[in-house]
């Protein structure tokens, strides 16, 4: 998957990422986190729904648990950041564990509604807890200092995509590739699927967590309702599809082309944004249902007819 | 007499919740497509017998058959010239598109009809009588009444009419429906039509019972998904009372644990029968 040309573009793209603090201005830099955020949501979520093929919609609580057990350890404890992180990665992780054995055990939509489901309970649980400022919610020390919170980001996104990059040629990324096509066969040939399974639900959930954590200290404040916020689900589902489901690169380019378009849209005609954002998401699954990665490879040998194809093959 | 009153509440209550989950069982059994879009239908409804009512002053219940025509040909449409392009696609995919379209609804709707509360409120809205004891509000009990005629209607089409025997055959076997001459692409649009238009009668009578504004959709799909699975796709009548589960599992919620649970509860239930019971008997209709 990963040969030398892409491997030298990749580098070029996140030297070129890195030196953006430098000369963008305030808002660009601002612009960056969210977007770098935002594709390492994607990349996180493509583990699972894009390898695994388990469409998961309970992503936001490991983000939420990231969130919060960073602002609890920092702000009722007085921890430093890091620990904060670890604290979130922890609590993400074991709750991924602990609900990912009973609910892995369901397919398609059923896995996805209980999914929603636990994203629900959560908010709920966290909005009653003392600790965690109920539902009025947590104010965490303040730092401005967007340049280091965006190259934070952006070694979060750089690890998390080498991490997918060596999963999709590992054992164990070929084990969940497996499940995904056919979980019955890939048991029968050896493959243990309850822990794969788990396995990258909870790799997924580190990954969720940590950007979580980091979006809390860079916001400040945090409560239950942005924090376990099911439309930012909704939005790493999108991103992903878009890009390219169980691919490497996909889900990053989707991602970052989505926030572009949403950025642009939201700064000229800010009323119809959303309406235009929705009418993309619309275009792109009739005429590119496999996402770009698939365009890309596909469209340069055949044109146009890429488009009627795919519409051929999933009409009626 | 608390807590026979809230029972009440819960299954009239419940009633409307079934009929909203009806269409999106329907469309969920027969073409196998989760439609993300189905509470904007539903929000759609409900303006469009919200200016029935105030614009040409038709009293409300008159104008539910007017709506439900309306936007059965709004759903007719949608499928034949959108739906229909993606309807073999992954499932992910069709999920996608519905959120889109759940999107571009509500956005529209919100241009269209600006953000303002709205409530349909004919003189009677507020009448109720009493039976023993217990508190009947009218327009609940209306409510529920259309939401089991509807749902026998759709029984009866489902099991009764040429329409339904090619519906569910379609669901079935889609290879073998098509060579015993159904015509696929205008079935599945009559059958999302048919969602449609159910979900146009849920939101006229939701924004009798409720506020309507552009972004109820997303929570309305939610509730409606919960229920269809609780329901199962098959059966009409389990659909309705699926609905009267979480309507009175929701009002019990809100009597013992306080009204910010309603929520979680219907989520909670799901979560649990999922687990315990991992694959219900859902395809066909």
């Amino acid at each position: 998957m990963m040969n030398k040309k892409t491997s030298i573009a990749a580098a070029i793209a996140v030297a070129l990422l890195a030196s953006v603090p430098l000369f963008g201005s305030d808002v660009v830099v601002q612009f960056g986190i969210d977007a770098l955020s935002m594709a390492t949501l994607a990349q996180a979520w493509n583990l699972m729904g894009g390898f695994t093929g388990y469409p998961s919609f309970g992503n936001s609580v490991f983000y939420g648990l990231g969130a919060y057990g960073t602002a609890i350890a920092m702000t009722k404890f007085g921890m430093p950041f890091g620990v904060g992180l670890a604290a979130g990665v922890a609590a993400a992780t074991s709750c991924a564990a602990l609900v990912g054995l009973p609910i892995l055990r369901l397919r398609g939509p059923y896995f996805a509604i209980a999914t929603l489901g636990v994203n629900g309970a959560m908010a709920e649980i966290v909005s009653n807890l003392r600790i965690a400022g109920a539902d009025v919610g947590l104010v965490l020390p303040l730092t401005r200092n967007d340049a280091s919170f965006y190259e934070l980001s952006l070694a979060l996104l750089v690890f998390c995509t080498g991490c997918v990059a060596w999963a999709a040629t590992s054992r164990f990324g070929m084990g969940l590739v497996a499940i995904r096509e056919d979980e019955a066969a890939a048991s029968t040939m050896g493959v243990n699927a309850t822990l794969y399974k788990v396995a990258a639900f909870v790799l997924a959930a580190a990954f969720t967590a940590v950007a979580g954590g980091i979006h809390a200290y860079w916001s400040t404040f945090i409560d239950p309702a942005s924090a376990f916020d099911s439309t930012l689900n909704v939005r790493m589902v999108i991103m992903c599809v878009f890009g390219g489901p169980g691919t490497v690169f996909g889900p990053v380019v989707g991602s970052f082309i989505l926030s572009a378009i949403y950025e642009v849209l939201a700064a000229q005609i800010s009323t119809a944004a959303a309406l235009l954002f929705g009418v993309v998401i619309v275009v792109a699954v009739i005429f590119m249902p496999k996402g770009l990665a698939d365009l890309v490879q596909q469209a340069p040998g055949v044109g146009w007819r890429y488009f009627v194809r795919n519409i051929r093959e999933n009409g009626i | 007499m608390v807590l026979p009153q809230i029972l009440l509440n819960g299954v009239l209550l419940g009633g409307l919740y079934g009929l909203m989950a009806l269409g999106m069982a329907l469309v969920w059994g027969v073409l196998n497509i989760v439609n993300l879009s189905h509470g904007a239908l539903i929000m759609l409804g409900g303006y469009a017998v919200y200016f029935l009512f105030t614009v040409t002053g038709l009293d409300p219940f008159a104008a539910l058959p007017v709506a439900m025509a309306a936007m059965f040909a709004f759903g007719y449409l949608l499928q034949r010239r959108l739906l229909n392009l993606v309807v073999r696609s992954a499932l992910l995919n069709t999920l996608l598109i519905t959120f889109g379209l759940d999107v571009v609804l509500t956005y529209l709707a919100q241009l269209a009809f600006t953000a303002d509360f709205r409530t349909i409120n004919p003189t009677y809205s507020g009448a109720n009588f009493a039976v023993a004891g217990l508190t009947v509000p009218v327009v609940r009990l209306a409510a529920f009444g259309i939401a089991i005629a509807l749902a026998a209607t759709l029984w009866f089409v489902l099991a009764r009419s040429p329409l339904g025997r090619a519906i569910r055959a379609t669901s079935q076997n889609l290879t073998a429906a098509r060579l015993y001459g159904v015509d696929p692409g205008s079935l599945y649009a009559v059958t999302f039509g048919i969602g449609a238009a159910l979900a146009g009668a849920a939101g006229g009578l939701y924004g009798m019972v409720s506020n309507l504004t552009p972004y109820i959709g997303a929570e309305l799909t939610a509730k409606s998904f919960v229920i269809a699975i609780i329901g199962g796709l098959s059966n009409p009548f389990n659909v309705i009372l699926g609905g009267v589960f979480v309507g009175v599992a929701e009002s019990l919620a809100a009597l013992y644990l306080g009204p910010t649970f309603t929520n979680v509860v219907g989520f909670g239930l799901l979560v649990g029968i999922l687990v315990v019971r991992p694959s219900p008997s859902i395809r066909a209709a």
